[in-house]
């Protein structure tokens, strides 16, 4: 199982917005088309008694928690509330935390995921498009129908990058064992590594696909784990032609004095000889070059 | 956002972080008035927003005799493309030895990090480089509110005391003012004590709104105009428009324009989420842009539905070619909006983005 698995009750925080509902919506069509439970509650603080397409609604975490067992929250609040809405999740030791908002304010995510480390809750995200594990379960927007169950483990930092990659995995006959989006800001919960570790401890990945762009370098520490733990690893990162101190749509997106452009991120994991993608769609021909 | 030195010693000053007297101004004639409030020798220092200031002479020394000559010609010059328009006028400082102190984030640790060296006044990413040793590097949990003595102990080593309190002041800069960085490079010892010569405050651009900052002014006007509509949006200087949505993607697309030796002339990554209007606000601001001549859109609904994005390019009506690459979330009824207008439709990446190059070609 990584993070989640088919019988992984769902909390969803933030429930009746707009994406809330949407998303709940399609969380739950998934879940009754591979026969898993799904989103199970909705959390929408003073909005407790209504209901999402079916879902009941409370006022906080552990009122939900008091009626339904729960693995996983998927969190849909705005910005300004998120870095508590993940403490929540966590004081009430959810143990998952999969975390879709943007433009979250960098020092509420330093605090919200040391406090889940510490009650032993693992964060995902934010500003990323959530985990979709084919045949199993769904947390967060990732579009179902480009996904087929295999043996590849796809993470990501760009939600849509990842769904590009995924479509070509999938129509190139290469199913997928988890797809995780670990988002694309500055400061992340899951990184690259912990990925690996969650895709080498399930056992069923044969080969991991990493998807990174510039600033940081989360990618190469990802990449050392994944050759530390024996599985195949390729590689596509984004930004090339990315100007030097310009936030690309990301606020991790940023090439930071002169490291951790995509140029010498690339020369790093080719020096580790691991197959880099020029384009995504050379990906499924470097899996099948391993 | 970054703030200009005087903005950062003015918080550091509200913040009891010893700073230099120094009083701004904004034209040559303020400048003779200003060094009779501050001392007797001070140097004049360009409020602009560039690294390397001084080797770039936008710091220069001035007495009493020549202030207003020095102010004249400093407000007259441009560094490194910016005009000057604001100068502080700092006195000049007896400086016996400098340090480097700053606060970051580490990414990897996900943790804020606290950098000090005995020994300043250089790049600190060659001391960081040539003599690691010496730049000490504390890590900070991210729960703590005022930093613990034995985290200040570590990070001073056996620098004089009265840097302990300066550090613990600069971590409550860098909490309260939801900064990314915080430095101050060089803190310098004087006869009149230790005082952070110069500041640099480098804001979350997630965090403004609460900093009751409204606009970001390290964009540029149409970048500004961008960010209204909640796009990232960055120019560049070729004649294909980019519309992507998620930042990985849209880069991506610009890396794959170039593969085809093509040249992007912008890039607009819409977000998460855009509805019909913000769609349409972006292919026109992308539309806008003198030289462009074709419009590649890329977009993988997740939580943007493919119908709504459909309904903006179609609602933007922009004289421009738009190749359109659309899939995921609502794919068939997006589709099915943009061919009933006659729109070129692409089914991959790849073939949309050899499409629009063509168009160039």
């Amino acid at each position: 199982m990584i993070y989640a698995g088919k019988n992984t009750g769902i909390l969803v925080q933030g429930a009746t917005g707009s994406q809330g509902k949407f998303h709940i919506n399609l969380m739950n069509a998934y879940a009754k088309q591979v026969g898993g439970t799904g989103v199970v509650a909705g959390m929408t603080p003073g909005k407790a008694g209504q209901d999402v397409f079916g879902v009941p609604v409370y006022n906080s975490v552990v009122d939900a928690l008091d009626e339904y067992e729960i693995g996983a929250s998927v969190i849909f609040v705005p910005a300004s509330g998120c870095g508590d809405a993940i403490m929540e999740a966590a004081d009430a030791r959810i143990p998952t935390i999969v975390t879709i908002t943007e433009h979250v304010p960098v020092h509420d995510i330093m605090r919200a995921v040391a406090y889940a480390g510490s009650r032993g809750s693992r964060v995902i995200g934010p500003n990323c498009p959530g985990m979709l594990v084919p045949d199993e379960c769904k947390l967060g927007i990732i579009p179902a129908n480009l996904c087929k169950k295999g043996d590849v483990g796809v993470i990501s930092r760009s939600g849509t990058l990842t769904y590009q990659v995924i479509s070509e995995l999938t129509s190139a006959g290469f199913g997928q064992s988890g797809i995780i989006g670990i988002g694309g800001d500055a400061v992340i919960g899951q990184t690259f590594a912990e990925v690996v570790d969650e895709f080498h401890a399930d056992g069923r990945t044969k080969t991991v696909v990493l998807i990174g762009e510039v600033g940081g370098s989360l990618e190469i520490e990802g990449a050392r784990r994944a050759l530390d733990l024996g599985m195949p690893i390729v590689s596509y990162i984004a930004g090339v032609s990315a100007p030097k101190e310009k936030r690309m749509g990301h606020a991790g997106a940023i090439v930071e004095g002169g490291e951790g452009d995509a140029g010498s991120k690339i020369e790093r994991l080719r020096a580790l000889d691991i197959p880099v993608a020029t384009r995504p769609s050379e990906i499924p021909d470097l899996i099948r070059g391993l | 956002m970054k703030f200009r030195e005087y903005e950062a010693k003015q918080i550091f000053r509200e913040s009891g972080i010893p700073v230099p007297n120094s009083v701004l101004i904004t034209s040559a004639d303020e400048a003779k008035p200003a060094l009779d409030k501050v001392s007797d020798k001070v140097v004049l220092k360009a409020q602009v927003d560039v690294g390397g200031r001084g080797k770039a002479g936008g710091i220069l020394p001035a007495t009493a005799e020549n202030i207003a000559d020095v102010a004249r010609d400093l407000f007259a010059k441009t560094i490194k493309g910016l005009p000057v328009e604001k100068i502080l006028v700092e006195e000049a400082l007896e400086i016996s030895h400098e340090y480097y102190l700053s606060i970051t984030i580490d990414r990897a640790k996900k943790m804020p990090l606290i950098l000090f060296s005995s020994e300043g006044g250089v790049e600190i990413e060659t001391l960081a480089k040539e003599r690691p040793e010496a730049l000490r590097r504390v890590y900070v949990d991210p729960s703590f509110v005022t930093l613990p003595d034995f985290i200040v102990r570590n990070v001073i080593g056996t620098a004089p005391k009265e840097i302990g309190k300066i550090v613990r002041d600069l971590f409550a800069v860098f909490r309260s003012k939801d900064a990314v960085l915080a430095e101050i490079n060089p803190l310098v010892m004087t006869p009149k004590g230790i005082l952070a010569a110069d500041g640099k405050i480098i804001l979350d651009d997630n965090s403004l709104a609460r900093q009751g900052i409204s606009e970001n002014r390290d964009l540029t006007p149409r970048e500004a105009e961008a960010e209204k509509h909640g796009f990232s949006y960055v120019e560049l200087d070729g004649n294909i428009g980019v519309i992507g949505n998620g930042a990985g993607l849209t880069m991506a697309t610009l890396d794959i324009i170039s593969h085809y030796h093509g040249k992007a002339a912008n890039f607009l990554d819409v977000g998460g989420g855009a509805a019909s209007d913000r769609v349409m606000y972006a292919v026109r601001l992308v539309a806008s842009m003198p030289g462009v001549k074709v419009i590649v859109v890329n977009l993988l609904g997740g939580i943007t539905r493919c119908d709504e994005v459909a309904k903006g390019i179609i609602e933007a009506g922009v004289s421009q070619p738009v190749i359109v690459r659309i899939a995921g979330t609502n794919e068939e009824e997006g589709r099915r909006l943009l061919q009933a207008c006659g729109y070129v439709m692409s089914d991959t990446m790849d073939q949309a983005i050899r499409a629009a190059v063509e168009v160039i070609q």
